[in-house]
Parts: structure tokens; sequence; C-alpha cells
């Protein structure tokens, strides 16, 4: 009896090496629906109306998930009450951190703003955990825990990347070229960490605060179709209001996301 | 799992390509043993959906030894072992080269070195490409026939293999369920191994029935990866039970009890991916159940080299060729 028989199988077994230098992409999930900016549409001006309102909550909030810290002491002595994750922030009805946007009706391009959006990592936690910009604008990532992080977005239709940051006070700067709603944005050492990036191709939008309030300025006068998004629930449960605005004028927009 | 009987009462051949190698034999046991664990470590990566806590590669955070937190335990703590069985396997391709007289034990030696350091470069590649599936699929397969080659190695180097010739004729089949039991787990961990890298370990959600149905509808890609697994689990049982059935008649014991390991480790198997659907993916019995899947298919190899050695081809394998050769003499 020899060993050749034996080495060949398992060479055959090592098929699935030659597969894999082989082997197309895999299949990606399908790309979230989003704006594009239009290629060679005149650019836009800006203008001086508003639109302010408030963002409420109608349904049960979800219970606070209590974070294990113990996986990196670090963060367990940030927190040493420990840290609960409240994906779903109201505050008198309103809701937090959601992401209001002119969804139709600002036509034009829009070039990205010169200004750097910031997403920062304290207390093991993202600030904010809903981060918008305009397509090509400038993404500052921070670490500003003395512990490590790595920044991980998940994109559908834009460039993945994930970025190390091992020190404190490290800074990355990264950009999204197309419009894309959502998208996840997670530390892979800490996993309770989470936060969305939404790239918009205009930069009319906001995203409220603790009380769910808003307000979206410098729109030109028109008619606009304006939607709520919040990270959690998700695009499914986005709601969206259509409203007129003339120069100078502050409109007022109340919508409510249903849990 | 034992990759050696030492009470084999047959009579050892001599000459010096045939002597027992005491040390290089333990050496391989060890290694066999590093990378069972080595897979298990690799499980816990993707059943803690750590695999890219460490966004570079080869180093990690560009550092030899980052802090071990969170996710980073996992990831870099797989790279680490990944490194002690690449180190083992280069002392022992090596050691093997030098102290070896088969050419083909040397080869495997090198091929197993081989396969170590292009399983390291997939275990990179992932990284860098943020886990596409072919390449993780890639990545836990070839980890699994690594697991084969080193079984193979060590069971060369056993007394087993470098005893006397089989004088026993397998007059049960047994040569022949164990290899195909062998493929049959080999393509089932090739289908578990997809089914995990394509996230469709819950596509199903109940067990053991599909969506209240014995056979579900095929919806998408994941339900049927995830029932095709189930439906391969059918078959490895039904292998598995072919092979003790043959193993028993055989009356070899050392093949019986082999055959009883087999079968005993995949129902273990069998609960296991039941407990991994029922608890949502829960990281103990998911990881175990990735090395469970190992230890099946390193016993069902284990139990063919064995077979091969202690038994010679039977008349159930002999038959056919008489009988053309008989039909050829009468032609």
């Amino acid at each position: 009896m020899s060993f050749k028989p034996f080495a060949r199988l398992l060479l055959l077994g090592s098929v699935p090496l030659a597969a894999a230098c082989g082997g197309g992409e895999a299949e990606k999930p399908a790309a979230a629906p989003a704006t594009q900016a239009p290629a060679a549409a005149p650019a836009a001006s800006a203008g001086s109306a508003s639109i302010a309102g408030k963002v409420s909550f109608d349904g049960a909030v979800p219970a606070a998930e209590k974070v294990k810290l113990s996986a990196d002491p670090k963060c367990a002595e940030m927190h040493k009450g420990g840290l609960e994750r409240q994906t779903v922030h109201v505050k008198d009805g309103g809701l937090a951190d959601v992401l209001v946007y002119v969804k139709s009706g600002a036509n034009g391009s829009y070039p990205a703003p010169a200004e750097d959006v910031l997403l920062d990592q304290h207390g093991c936690d993202y600030t904010p955990h809903m981060v918008a910009m305009v397509a090509g604008q400038k993404l500052k990532i921070r670490n500003s825990d003395d512990t490590l992080h790595n920044i991980h977005p998940r994109p559908q239709i834009n460039a993945e990347f994930n970025v190390g940051q091992p020190r404190k006070g490290m800074e990355s700067e990264k950009s999204f070229d197309k419009a894309e709603m959502l998208i996840p944005v997670g530390c892979d050492v800490h996993p309770w960490m989470r936060a969305y990036i939404t790239v918009l191709s205009n930069p009319f939008f906001a995203v409220t605060g603790e009380d769910g309030t808003f307000t979206i300025k410098g729109l030109p006068a028109g008619e606009y179709e304006v939607e709520a998004v919040h990270g959690k629930l998700g695009k499914d449960k986005a709601v969206a209001g259509k409203i007129t605005v003339k120069d100078g004028e502050a409109a007022k927009l109340d919508l409510t996301l249903k849990g | 799992m034992s990759v050696h009987s030492g009470a084999d009462p047959r009579p050892q051949a001599q000459g010096p390509s045939r002597s027992f190698d005491r040390w290089r034999h333990r050496f391989s046991v060890l290694m066999v043993g590093a990378t069972l664990f080595l897979i298990f470590a690799g499980g816990l990566v993707t059943s803690t959906g750590s695999g890219l806590a460490v966004p570079d590669w080869p180093l990690s955070y560009g550092m030899l030894m980052p802090p071990m937190v969170g996710g980073i335990f996992y990831e870099h703590g797989h790279r680490m072992v990944a490194t002690g069985v690449g180190f083992l396997t280069l002392v022992f391709a090596f050691w093997t080269a030098r102290r070896e007289t088969r050419p083909g034990v040397r080869r495997l030696a090198w091929a197993a070195l081989g396969i170590v350091i292009a399983q390291g470069v997939l275990g990179g590649i992932t990284v860098r490409f943020f886990l596409p599936p072919a390449v993780s699929i890639a990545h836990a397969c070839l980890a699994q026939t690594f697991f084969c080659v080193l079984i193979a190695l060590s069971y060369g180097l056993s007394r087993e293999w470098l005893g006397a010739p089989a004088t026993n004729s397998d007059t049960t089949g047994v040569r022949g369920a164990a290899l195909a039991a062998t493929l049959v787990v080999w393509l089932q961990l090739l289908v578990g191994a997809t089914m995990r890298h394509l996230h469709a370990g819950l596509a199903i959600p109940d067990f053991p029935l599909a969506f209240g149905q014995l056979v579900p509808s095929f919806t998408s890609t994941a339900i049927a990866v995830h029932f095709g697994h189930r439906v391969g689990a059918v078959l490895v049982l039904a292998c598995l039970l072919r092979l003790l059935v043959a193993a028993q008649r055989s009356r070899d014991r050392s093949l019986a009890r082999m055959g009883v390991l087999a079968l005993g480790l995949a129902l273990v198997q069998v609960a296991l991916g039941a407990a991994t659907i029922l608890t949502a993916k829960a990281v103990v019995p998911t990881t175990f159940h990735v090395a469970t899947g190992a230890a099946v298919l390193g016993t069902c190899w284990l139990t063919t080299l064995r077979a091969w050695r202690r038994l010679r081809p039977g008349p159930a394998m002999t038959r056919p060729v008489a009988s053309v050769a008989g039909a050829a003499s009468t032609a």
C-alpha cells in the first residue's frame, strides 16, 4: 500500500483554493434605493426658505439593551455604572436621530460642502448616531477613546472600507462618492457600536435633536417632498410629506414615524 | 481521536524506511490536535462576528500583538494559533525531509506546508477584501483538507501503517464505505461553509421541520443552501450507518470502534446543528458544530486509511474484475 492514492485524493480536496482564486465575486445584495445626483444638471443656488418641525414616534419604545462591556476593560472603565444601548430615543414624544431630507424637488447639482463631517468614537459609542453628508464631502473619523476601534461601514453602492484606529486622537478621512441611504457603520471590536451614514445628492437635510425637532435651512422657493427616516426603524418605516416654501419663509412640517 | 494504534499485534517491517520514529509521530499527533483547535478558533471568529475586528493583515493594527479586547481576542487569537500551526508544519516538513525515506511522505509533508501557507494567504485575503464568501468558503474547506493531510501524515508514521501489509480481505465493503463516507462528509462541510458564509444559518428558523413543512418553498438561495445542508446531514448519517454495519461485520474490532465513533460524533453534530438553529446561532453550539464537523471528517478519513491498510480488497471489489476477465475469455 503506497501513499500515492491518498495524496492524490487530498490534492483533490484542495480544489476550493483554486475555486476561490478563480471564483467571481459573490453576489451582492440588492442596492438600497438612493437618489443619484444628476450628472450634468446646472449648479443650483441656495435659497432663504426653511422647513422646521418635529418628528414624533408612535409605538412602543423598545427596551434598552444592556451592553456587555467586560470584553474591553477600557470601555468598562468609561462606563462604571454600565452602558445601556437605546436604539430608539424618544423625549416628549419626539424621536431623536431621525434624518429629515429633501427627497425630491431639489433640482440641480450641489457641490460637496468644503467642511468635514465628523464621526467621533467616544465612550465606546458613536457620536452622532446618524451622520448625513453630501456625496463627495469629507468624512472625518476620530478616535477619542483610549482604546482601539475599527471603523467598518457596509455600503451597498459605495466602496466598503475597514480602518483601524489603535490610538486615542487618531483621525482618518474618507468620503462616499454616490448617494446612498442608511449605510450601517460598526466597530467589529465592540459589536454594540452602531451608527448610520446617509449620503445625499443635495445639502437640504437635518437630523432631529433629542426632542425630535429639526430645521432644514437655505432652501430655494419650491415644492418639495421631505422624508424622515430612522436608522434602526429602517427605510421601510420612512414617512414623507409634501410642502411648498417661498423665499424667506419658514414653513412647518411635522411627521410621525410608527414603531 | 487517536491516529495511531499501539496495540497492533502484527510484526513490524524492517529497514530504515519503515522504522518507527516515535518523536516525529508524536509531533504529528500534536499537529493534528493543534489543527482541530485551530478550526475551533476559526469557528469562533465567524460565530462572534469578529472576522473584521482586525482590519489589517498580516499585522494587527500595525502591531504584532494588539490588545486582546473585544473581537480582536477572537480574530488575533485565531491568527496566533494559525501561526503556531504554521510553525509546527514548517518544523515537521524539514524534519520529515531530513529523516523520512519514503518520497510520498516527504512530498505530502511539503504539500502540508504549502497548504498551510496558502491557507494563511486566504485568511489575509478574507480580511483585505471584507470576507468575500467565495474566499471565506475556500478558507474553511482548505482548513478541513489540511486537517486530513495531517491525519494522513500522522497515520503514515504510525506503527500500524509501518507494520506488515494486510492479510485479511475486505469481505464487507468497509474500505468503500469509509471512503464514500469521507467524501460525503467533506461535501457536507463544503455546503455547511457555504451556508455559514452566506449567513444562511437561520434561513430556515425551525427544526426539525422547515417552515413547518418537510420540504420548504425554495424562495431564496439561502433557504436552498440551508435545506441542502440538512439533506446532507441525512446522507452523512446514512453513509455512517452503512460504514458501521460494514465495520461491525468485518470482525476487525479497531475498525468497528472507528465506525461507532464516527456515527456517535455525527449524532452529536446533528444535535449541535439543531442547537445552533434553536438558539439563534449562539456562539457555543455554533462553534462546536464547526469543530465537531472537522472531527467527523477526520474520523471518517482515518477510518478510510486504516481500512485500506488493514484490509486487502475483498471479493466484492475483485469480483467485477474477475467477471470481466471471464467475459473476455469466453468472448
